[in-house]
């Protein structure tokens, strides 16, 4: 089962040719990770998968479904969660609270002007839950700028969970992680394997070759190989262009 | 139909308990005029009329100030439309208050719909420039409608609300007053609804609203348009006070009044409109007074000492007063501990 397909994505800004004519899978409970040098486009790809950027040609489809035309919140209403680069949480708001916003959005009822947001039983339930998956329940009540940064991470992964998506974005999940943190973060992605697609960009290598399933390896816009964590690190043409001669 | 009733009692009674403060100030109002009685003093009601008013107006701008982080610099225009929504309807003879107050929500509804779609495309300093540029638009059509007074205004008389006389002093005082309590309730219910409380996670951080499958711009323009409806609302009652209706009404001026109320009372809270109101009302009544006293040269100069007062408040009381009074409270607690 093919959760996402691109079919000849381009996107240049001006002169430069940020992705060009980029066909891509994710198949349904693989992570397919996705690297490449600085500048090479991974982040561009991933803001059009998600719908903050159109691109200029090609498809994007979501399930069979064709999404390229619809806005970030009717993307992710279609089930694409998303991890950003840099921790994107509501931090006003306690852990808990974070979830609950997140749960109530997820059962569609945001807009109700009567219900106290925070005293409602049934969200709050969902809201545990989601926190509960990523081991962050002995937080729930902590302020979410008092986290430390790797349980940010994590509320930032509960977040993109609570959507319940079958394709997740993880936009390099590891970055600014300590060690310890890393191979948390890492254990836990593991875990979602088979629950649903996994789109990850890491420079994290370790990482990458740990998880993924299937490798693409993004250079200069185009995507010069795909194949398994074995098949990647034997090819030649992405050893010049990125790993190094070396690896 | 007992279950609904039982639970808007409860959702009503754990906002009260939540909100302790904003309600005792609320009730404050409501046995002030027993002390003006017994006092005969009856421009001290006067002044806490005015300071109701604006009370309400600064409730609906925090919404979308406050709450949405959405900085308007406009909103004085719906007060103005409010204001207008009476002497317009006594040109042409309607007399009763309620159907000003219909047509001014109805108004300012439409009116915040077209503004709040245009502005809210943009963020940051162009919203502020571009809902002071329509304020601005709407002050200068009323000063250009020759028919309804021009830059002169229209004297007007107060509306009739039924068996409601408001030419008896006191019962316009608890017009207002009621409308004070109902918009305190909105408002406390809405903050503390899910819409609310998206809303504040919205001015917290966009992106992860986006994130969650939500459109944010639905809520700003929801909550724009409540904000809007509320300010309509206080010019109307305004109007029926002042016995008059001018662009002065909608000067730009006001909508920097109103902000400068709720950051001088504290942002982003329930009380903090209400106390900006207060203490802005009062420091404008009794500086120069004060000055008359101490400086009666100087006097006449009292906003030299007005305007920078403001600043020292805004810089230095994180929250407003309603943040000092929280830290002072904290420091005695934990002094005693």
């Amino acid at each position: 089962m093919t959760v996402l397909q691109l079919d000849r994505i381009s996107k240049s800004f001006g002169a430069l040719a940020a992705s060009s004519d980029i066909s891509l899978t994710v198949l349904s409970g693989e992570i397919h990770a996705l690297i490449g040098p600085n500048g090479a486009g991974k982040t561009t790809l991933i803001q059009q998968i998600y719908g903050a950027l159109t691109p200029d040609t090609g498809t994007i489809s979501l399930n069979g479904e064709d999404i390229t035309s619809l806005s970030v919140p009717a993307r992710v209403r279609k089930g694409i969660g998303r991890s950003f680069q840099i921790s994107n949480v509501l931090m006003q708001f306690s852990v808990l609270e974070n979830a609950i916003i997140a749960e109530q959005a997820r059962q569609g009822n945001s807009f109700n002007m009567f219900w106290p947001a925070f005293e409602d039983a049934s969200v709050r339930a969902g809201a545990e839950a989601i926190l509960d998956r990523l081991g962050l329940l002995p937080r729930a009540y902590q302020q979410t700028s008092a986290l430390a940064h790797g349980e940010r991470r994590m509320l930032e992964l509960a977040l993109a969970l609570a959507v319940s998506p079958s394709l997740l974005l993880l936009d390099e999940p590891m970055a600014g992680a300590g060690i310890d943190e890393s191979q948390h973060i890492t254990q836990i992605i593991d875990q979602l394997r088979g629950k649903m697609g996994i789109l990850l960009i890491e420079h994290d290598m370790d990482a990458v070759f740990k998880l993924a399933d299937r490798i693409s390896v993004l250079v200069e816009g185009r995507i010069i190989a795909v194949g398994t964590p074995d098949e990647i690190s034997q090819n030649h043409e992405v050893k010049t262009a990125y790993l190094g001669e070396d690896s | 139909m007992f279950t609904a009733i039982s639970n808007v009692l409860m959702i009503v009674l754990s906002g009260i308990r939540a909100h302790k403060m904003f309600w005792v100030v609320i009730a404050g109002f409501g046995i002030f005029p027993i002390f003006t009685q017994i006092a005969d003093l009856p421009f001290w009601n006067d002044l806490a009329m005015r300071i109701m008013l604006l009370s309400i107006a600064a409730m609906g701008l925090n919404l979308v100030l406050g709450y949405g982080g959405m900085v308007s610099f406009g909103h004085a225009a719906f007060i103005g439309i409010g204001a207008y929504c009476v002497g317009i309807s006594q040109y042409y003879g309607l007399m009763n208050g309620w159907i000003h107050l219909l047509f001014s929500l109805l108004a300012c509804a439409s009116i915040g719909l077209v503004i709040g779609i245009l502005a809210l495309r943009t963020s940051g300093i162009y919203f502020i420039m571009i809902t002071l540029g329509f304020a601005q638009m709407l002050f200068f059509l009323f000063v250009s409608l020759e028919g309804f007074g021009g830059d002169d205004g229209m004297s007007i008389d107060r509306a009739e609300f039924g068996f409601i006389d408001l030419y008896e002093p006191l019962r316009l005082y608890f017009l207002i007053w009621v409308l004070l309590v109902l918009v305190g309730l909105l408002m406390m219910v809405i903050v503390r609804s899910r819409f609310g409380v998206t809303l504040q996670a919205i001015k917290s951080n966009e992106a992860r609203i986006e994130a969650m499958g939500l459109v944010p711009l639905h809520y700003k323009l929801v909550s724009y348009l409540l904000s809007a409806m509320i300010c309509g609302v206080a010019g109307t009652l305004f109007a029926s006070w002042q016995e008059y209706v001018s662009p002065d009404i909608m000067h730009w001026t006001r909508s920097g009044e109103l902000m400068i109320i709720i950051i001088l009372g504290g942002l982003g809270t329930l009380v903090g409109p209400v106390i900006g109101a207060i203490a802005f009302l009062l420091l404008e009544e009794f500086l120069p007074l004060l000055l008359e006293m101490i400086l009666p040269d100087y006097a006449e100069n009292w906003m030299i000492l007005f305007g920078p007062l403001l600043v020292l408040i805004v810089l230095f009381g994180r929250g407003g007063l309603v943040g000092l009074a929280q830290r002072a409270m904290a420091s005695v607690r934990g002094g005693r501990q």
